[in-house]
């Protein structure tokens, strides 16, 4: 059988420390490969030389039969290797076309001049076998994310590319959009692309993928057909030991005490009078897809976006006009889903994160603060946390990995001692060690009898936490699933507004 | 005339005759410094003032300590502390605030460091300095009065505008009293229909002058109190089809003040009817010695005043030689 | 060998070799700027010998304290990643407004008791009410702070101008009291006045932002106004706040330069913008906020002093003196440039 792309024996180190121990794998036409691995297992740095963004110390590539020693990027465009990243690579101020020939316009007649007329043709050619019913001078800004993720595509096959790497392609996708990229990806495959899929959503990867790799420490943990990996085999190859379940047991159940009460909250074009309730020790999930109205109804809770009419109650008080100030003194924690961008100040070091959200309980009079305090409370957060470093004081939060950070936001909103925690994507690009490290957390917060609003898009993350679980639609709560076990394509209906869904529900 | 021809050559010799006896005398003591600082060099009258005073004072022998402003009194204040550190042995200043460069006297009379203000008195206070000022208002009444002769002989009535500078500086003040009083004189000749505020800025007096011209279509009498203004006035009046030389028919009668390069220039060639001139040489020579009779301990007056002299299309061959904008032209277009 | 995953943790990135480390940490150094200016000194102290002379060196003490008030307010407006234009005009302003109220001629207070009270109320006042203006324009009409103190400074360096004109019959107020010069001449315990209240502010403001919750909140909406505000910062608040600093602090400066001058002046200040923004930015605080000291803006204006001074003693023209200012804080925002790639590379 062909292979188009053969890897093997690659290895790189970086400052002395060796990431990629002679790493094998193969790639033949019309198939995909799923690589997966924990954060650090060395699945970017194999990206990156094949990229040709590194070179490797040891190890051949080869493509086609004919070694491929990629000097910088522009050789691997040239080879017919395509990224599709996480972060979408496009300008959204200029329109489709202009998108895909941006880095080689076409000339006109040999002139300088843009021939507008071959790129409209070839736009619109390329767009037709993504199945992307758009015009070519539409502005990118205006597409959704997956639109744009299918214009990438389409750039990718522009340049006649051969092997298509995509980088969580689905993170940002609304399950529609997942499935419709599914379909495109069949549709490379049968044209003979050859695919690498990375990603942590394992159901993805098997829902894609011929045959799987999965890597641990730089190191290939295993591989075989997709038929011989079952997600439960990928998690123990990627841990380096068995996992029979990462949702630890509730020990305690949820009190009696309503700790929020949200009553006909409603926001044109956001909320339809949203109303639900969270009581002390217990777990409300909630459901939905991107731009559902779930991450905005939390924003207007915490007081960051407005809303129009509507009443929240924390612990009986009422909260009006709510804004994070007010929110947090009545006991409401946030994690936010942008971790980077407003979960932490990256710039800033562990301790100065710690104590951002409770500057009060650690400053004397005329609001001095207590260093030395600082640092004692943010030591004792980094060991109940299982923080990577003890050196609080000296260490920027953007130096640790995903996990350790999300760590740091639940530590400095734990400080506060919430009595309701809302947390959306708690676990989002964080990998699996790390999960269970949060789920922990949560588990023990409720303990304390706080309450939890937890969104998430992995449903089986909700399942396996909630005690309750709500599904909100275009900005309304559509069903509440009070008991448990959870029936996990009844929810998915729910949350998908019973229409992609209908048959998967039926 | 106050000061006529031969006056000033005697003035000169005088001067250089003392600067070769006090070259001797500094080489015999060691160098001295003159601090020179002026606000800014905004037009060619400054930045000529500073050139001659500059060869002056090295014809003299001396060191040059020099430093610009930029219309900032703090700056110029702490340029002076500066120049008192080094134990400069005389200051020269032209500062902008009359008022804020009080300090800057006291903390020379402080050092025991003479102090001249070129062109611009201070304020009246108890500090001691010695200020050397062109008799504005008689050069500027000289000047116009000239120019309402002409008017006169034109037998018709003149409608009149001035370029009045900005206000809060004496000179202006004294310029405008100046031509006030000449066109007085001659009430059948002429009658003042526009006063322009300039605040001594070209783009303000352009404004100002253009739309003079177009609300009193009929100005054919025109003072300016400075010829840095002279290619505004040139644009405007072209504009307003007054360009025209002196004789022809649509003449504007046309007086300068400071003696420019522009302003000689402007009266060879025959658009310009007279213009008020500050004698630029007199007044560095009168800086000068200020500054050494104060060193050696005599008396010298508060106040010494330029008497300059109206330069006019019927004196000019006499007296262009004393015209600083004459030599300057000169140098340029040498034949 | 033990493998540890590398990719985002700090501990795969390497160790720089040495000379080129201490080079690092020296640019890191909080004393960079002070160590720049020993270095400076001594460069020149061969063709300005006077430089080491005491009387020189009190000129650049009490020539720094007024740049240096503006400069520590503009510090608290730069952290928040904001910039302060209007300074100069604020000092304008309060200026004209201070010596309005003192002056012997017509003063609103003229030759009564509360003739210089009153007026430094009425200096203060002014810089805050500016102030004021600029912080409810950035937080409530979400403008650049860019904008809006470039139109402040155009309004009130017309207003200081216009202003004179009712109180004046020349372009500046003058025949201020004799008590109020005291403060630009006097001294306490040999230490100038200007200097004990410059260092007092100075002492006041480090501590502010280094060691209090204000501080905290500042330097957290600098980094990122996003995340502050979840984490519970008055985000709006803190940047009002700065701005109502900037605002005092400059007319302080005002009653420092008024007394000085004893007069009070509408442009007075008004070329002094180059050299505060400059001499924090040559601290060290960074344009694009979250990052800055007292201490390094401390340092920068006596960087920019040093410079000015022994320029003006070798008799450079004002417009050489202006090309290699320009060029020292050109390089100072390069440094910051090269500062922060090379933190973000370790």
């Amino acid at each position: 059988m062909s292979t188009l792309l053969e890897v093997s024996g690659l290895t790189k180190s970086f400052f002395g420390v060796t990431v990629l121990h002679g790493v094998d794998f193969v790639v033949r036409p019309g198939e995909a490969l799923g690589l997966v691995g924990e954060n650090g297992s060395g699945k970017s740095t194999s990206m990156n030389i094949l990229g040709g963004v590194h070179r490797p110390e040891a190890g051949t590539m080869r493509l086609d039969g004919q070694a491929y020693a990629p000097q910088n990027p522009k050789d691997a465009i040239s080879a017919g290797i395509a990224f599709i990243h996480q972060e979408l690579n496009l300008f959204p101020n200029l329109s489709v076309e202009e998108n895909l020939f941006v880095d080689a316009f076409p000339r006109w007649n040999g002139l300088p001049f843009i021939d507008r007329r071959a790129i409209r043709a070839q736009t619109e050619a390329v767009l037709h076998e993504v199945d992307l019913d758009i015009r070519p001078s539409t502005p990118v800004a205006r597409l959704s994310q997956g639109e744009r993720q299918l214009v990438e595509i389409a750039k990718a096959l522009s340049r006649k590319a051969r092997l298509i790497i995509f980088d969580e392609p689905t993170t940002s996708l609304t399950r529609p959009e997942v499935d419709r990229l599914f379909g495109i990806i069949a549709k490379l495959k049968a044209r003979g692309i050859g695919i690498i899929y990375i990603s942590h959503a394992l159901e993805d990867v098997l829902a894609v993928c011929d045959s799987i790799a999965v890597l641990r420490d730089g190191h290939l943990a295993g591989a075989g057909p997709a038929s011989e990996m079952p997600i439960g085999r990928m998690i123990s190859l990627m841990v380096g030991r068995s996992i029979d379940t990462i949702y630890p047991d509730r020990q305690t159940a949820p009190g009696k005490q309503v700790v929020l009460a949200v009553e006909a909250l409603s926001q044109p074009g956001v909320a339809e009078k949203i109303s639900l309730e969270v009581r002390a020790g217990e777990i409300v999930g909630l459901a939905g897809l991107m731009g559902s109205g779930r991450s905005e109804l939390a924003r207007m809770i915490f007081g960051l976006d407005r809303f129009a009419s509507g009443t929240i109650r924390v612990n009986g008080q009422p909260l009006d006009d709510p804004t994070p100030e007010k929110a947090i003194e009545a006991g409401i924690a946030f994690l936010t889903e942008d971790r980077r961008g407003e979960g932490l100040l990256m710039d800033f070091t562990i301790a100065e994160n710690t104590v951002i959200a409770s500057l009060d309980s650690v400053a004397g009079p005329l609001g001095i603060l207590d260093n030395k305090r600082i640092a004692s409370v943010s030591r004792e957060m980094g060991r109940s946390m299982h923080l990577s470093t003890d050196k609080v004081e000296e260490t920027r939060v953007k130096h640790l990995s995903g996990g350790n950070q999300q760590k740091v936001v639940i530590g400095k909103w734990l400080r506060r001692e919430p009595t309701l925690f809302i947390l959306d994507e708690p676990t989002r690009g964080i990998d699996v060690g790390a999960k269970q490290e949060v789920y922990r957390i949560i588990n023990a917060l409720t303990a304390r009898g706080s309450g939890v609003l937890l969104i998430s898009s992995e449903i089986e993350e909700l399942i396996g936490l909630s005690d309750r679980i709500l599904t909100i639609s275009r900005g309304e709560i559509v069903a509440e699933f009070n008991n448990r076990p959870f029936d996990r394509e009844a929810i998915m209906a729910a949350a998908t507004g019973q229409r992609a869904w209908e048959g998967a529900s039926a | 005339m106050a000061l006529n021809r031969r006056d000033f050559t005697l003035a000169s010799l005088a001067a250089i005759a003392a600067s070769s006896g006090l070259t001797l005398a500094v080489k015999a003591q060691g160098t001295k410094t003159i601090a020179v600082l002026f606000d800014g060099l905004y037009s060619e009258f400054w930045v000529a003032g500073i050139q001659i005073i500059r060869d002056e004072l090295k014809k003299r022998g001396y060191e040059i300590m020099e430093a610009i402003s930029d219309q900032d009194d703090n700056k110029q204040f702490e340029q002076v502390r500066a120049a008192i550190a080094r134990k400069v042995d005389g200051i020269i200043i032209v500062q902008t605030d009359s008022n804020a460069v009080i300090p800057a006297i006291k903390a020379a009379n402080a050092a025991n460091i003479p102090m001249v203000h070129f062109n611009r008195p201070p304020a009246q206070s108890d500090a001691f300095s010695v200020a050397i000022q062109a008799d504005n208002q008689k050069i500027a009444r000289e000047a116009v009065d000239y120019a309402c002769t002409v008017a006169q002989k034109s037998g018709k009535k003149h409608q009149a505008a001035i370029l009045i500078g900005d206000l809060g500086d004496p000179n202006a003040i004294q310029r405008r009293d100046g031509f006030q009083e000449a066109v007085d004189k001659y009430p059948d000749a002429i009658e003042v229909v526009a006063k322009i505020p300039t605040e001594w800025n070209a783009d303000t007096a352009f404004a100002g002058l253009t739309n003079a011209l177009q609300a009193n279509p009929d100005i054919s009498f025109l003072f300016t109190s400075s010829d840095f203004l002279l290619p505004q006035i040139q644009q405007a009046l072209k504009t307003a089809d007054k360009w025209h030389k002196v004789g022809e028919d649509g003449h504007v009668i046309l007086t300068g003040f400071d003696g420019f390069p522009d302003a000689y220039a402007l009266m060879k060639d025959g658009y310009m009817d007279a213009c008020g001139v500050q004698n630029l040489f007199f007044e560095t020579q009168l800086a000068i010695q200020a500054i050494l009779d104060l060193g050696e301990g005599k008396k010298v007056e508060k106040l010494l005043l330029d008497p300059g002299f109206a330069i006019t299309q019927a004196n000019m061959n006499e007296k262009a030689s004393e015209m600083w904008g004459y030599v300057l032209w000169k140098e340029k277009n040498p034949g | 060998m033990t493998i540890t995953p590398v990719a985002e943790t700090a501990t795969g990135a390497t160790q720089p070799p040495s000379v080129l480390r201490r080079l690092g940490r020296l640019m890191l150094s909080e004393y960079f700027v002070l160590v720049l200016c020993v270095a400076y000194v001594l460069a020149i102290a061969p063709f300005v010998p006077e430089i080491l002379s005491w009387e020189v060196a009190s000129n650049i003490l009490s020539d720094m304290m007024p740049l240096l008030v503006v400069a520590i307010g503009q510090t608290f407006v730069l952290i928040i990643a904001g910039i302060d234009l209007s300074v100069t005009a604020i000092v304008s302003m309060s200026a004209v407004v201070g010596a309005s109220v003192m002056t012997g001629t017509g003063g609103y207070l003229g030759d009564t008791a509360f003739a210089v009270p009153g007026a430094v109320l009425a200096m203060l006042f002014t810089g805050l009410v500016i102030g004021a203006i600029n912080g409810f324009s950035v937080i409530r009409l979400n403008m650049p702070s860019f904008i809006v103190t470039l139109a402040t400074r155009m309004f009130f360096a017309g207003a200081a101008v216009w202003y004179v004109t009712f109180h004046s019959t020349s372009s500046s107020i003058a025949n201020l009291p004799e008590s109020f010069a005291e403060f630009a001449t006097g001294h306490l315990f040999g230490i100038p006045l200007t200097v004990i209240a410059a260092g007092l502010i100075a002492v006041v403001a480090h501590v502010v932002l280094s060691r209090t919750r204000f501080g905290r909140a500042v330097y957290a909406v600098g980094a990122n106004p996003r995340a502050a505000r979840v984490s519970g910062i008055p985000v709006e608040r803190t940047i009002l706040f700065c701005f109502l600093i900037s605002g005092v602090c400059a007319s302080v400066a005002a009653t420092i330069y008024v007394s000085r001058m004893q007069t009070g002046s509408p442009i007075v200040g008004e070329n002094i913008l180059l050299d505060v923004i400059g001499a924090v930015v040559i601290g060290g605080t960074s344009l694009f906020g979250g990052k800055g000291k007292i201490v390094w803006t401390v340092f920068g204006v006596l960087f920019l002093l040093l410079l000015d001074t022994s320029m003006k003693l070798l008799g450079a023209s004002l417009f050489a003196i202006y090309i290699i200012k320009g060029g020292v804080i050109l390089l100072a925002a390069l440094v910051d440039v090269a500062r922060n790639r090379w933190l973000v590379g370790r």
